[in-house]
């Protein structure tokens, strides 16, 4: 029972410490020896592989598509064959000069505020799993499930762009066009949302043990 | 040592559950109860909600929701009007303006995330609870239940029903808005997807798979 020695470095009334794996997919409980589940046939391993790594290099790339996601227009309209492409943050200030508070400040959240706000939670999620102090688990938790869930609400901004420009095609009189930051935008979702799926919340609570 | 070989002998319980998000090793009820609501004592995971009858509701809000969407995909969705001009679109036509205008990628994403992600989801669904219900063949239908699994984060049916809204707020001051049958039906649509995705959790989902009830 050699793997039974490497068991130990995790906190004593955890699952793997028992020699068990939690299915990832259909969280039943399998005995380590066993290469995939039981019940659904997943692979199984204790804690996901290379979880931080992998986080990592899903919310950097998604950190950098972030740029020309704000950079390039997200959609353009044209009003008389008079072309004026937007970015985000441009749409946002067209909002607010037209008064729309309300609408600014939803797609202000939805485009800025969550990407952004994601990215950095993971980044302290990951980086917090490799700290040497003890650490807030419960909280870190509650921040990686708000991360989990915000997810896919940038969408908004996508979806927004694909509705107006299937609607607003009117020959000759006003046409709006989509731009390359939505396809960029769409990859930054895309991406943290595989990020925050990769992370493995329970490397946060594995270091518990610690005096 | 001792105590780990006890808990391996002991493994093929089903009572044994290890919290997916802190790894605690709990001991859930001997019992299967649908309507008793569990959750992780240390993180407060909810490890499945409490229902008082999940297999039916969720058969006749699936056949609801499939109904739903396809007055979706058959009516017009929303009708612009401006100087004389006027123009109709579909559901659809949220995707396939994207590919007419050379985004492909996009056009397909869209598609996927506010229409079939949602109905392949709510199929499958159907297709592992009626056999249950009415106590037909019973094999595990495992790779439904995975094929759920991949699907459920890429559904963004009440993501694209703010998102409508947010547009229609932007258009509404320059034209006049005719909202069809089709939007009245995905406003139906997507609460109903959201709460039986809510009802429908991994332990619950997969306790039917195996059990079979």
């Amino acid at each position: 029972m050699a793997a039974d020695k490497s068991l130990r470095q995790f906190p004593p009334n955890s699952a793997a410490s028992h020699a068990l794996a939690s299915c990832p997919l259909c969280h039943k409980v399998n005995s380590v020896h066993r290469k995939s589940c039981s019940r659904c046939g997943a692979r199984l391993h204790l804690r996901t592989p290379n979880s931080v790594q992998v986080t990592l290099s899903f919310v950097l790339t998604a950190l950098l598509l972030y740029i020309p996601a704000n950079i390039f227009p997200i959609m353009s309209t044209e009003l008389l064959g008079d072309d004026s492409p937007s970015t985000i943050v441009g749409g946002v200030v067209l909002f607010l000069e037209h008064g729309s508070y309300f609408v600014a400040l939803v797609i202000f959240t939805a485009s800025v505020i969550i990407p952004v706000a994601k990215i950095l939670a993971i980044f302290w999620l990951c980086h917090a799993t490799t700290r040497k102090t003890p650490l807030r688990h419960y909280e870190l938790t509650r921040l990686y499930r708000l991360t989990e869930f915000v997810g896919k609400w940038s969408m908004i901004d996508v979806f927004v762009v694909a509705i107006l420009v299937a609607l607003i095609q009117v020959q000759g009189l006003m046409a709006i066009h989509p731009g390359i930051a939505a396809n960029a935008f769409a990859g930054v979702v895309i991406l943290t949302m595989i990020g925050a799926q990769q992370f493995d919340v329970r490397l946060i609570w594995d270091k518990q043990r610690l005096p | 040592m001792a105590t780990v070989q006890t808990q391996t002998a002991t493994h093929q319980a089903l009572d044994l559950y290890a919290c997916h998000e802190c790894d605690l090793l709990i001991r859930l009820p001997d019992q299967y109860d649908a309507r008793k609501k569990l959750v992780c004592p240390r993180c407060h995971h909810t490890i499945t909600s409490g229902h008082r009858n999940p297999i039916d509701s969720v058969i006749a809000l699936s056949v609801t929701g499939i109904i739903v969407l396809l007055i979706a995909g058959s009516f017009p969705f929303l009708s612009f009007a401006t100087q004389g001009q006027s123009r109709t679109i579909t559901l659809f036509q949220a995707s396939t303006e994207l590919y007419l205008q050379g985004f492909d990628l996009l056009a397909l994403l869209v598609f996927c995330f506010i229409v079939s992600l949602p109905f392949l989801y709510l199929f499958l669904l159907l297709a592992i609870l009626v056999p249950i219900k009415f106590n037909w063949r019973r094999s595990q239908p495992i790779f439904m239940g995975r094929l759920i699994s991949f699907l459920l984060p890429w559904s963004m049916s009440e993501v694209f029903l703010i998102g409508v809204l947010v547009a229609l707020i932007k258009v509404v001051a320059m034209a006049d808005i005719v909202l069809g049958v089709s939007f009245w039906a995905y406003v139906c649509f997507a609460p109903i997807f959201t709460y039986v995705v809510s009802v429908v959790d991994v332990h619950r989902l997969w306790h039917w798979i195996e059990h079979g009830r």
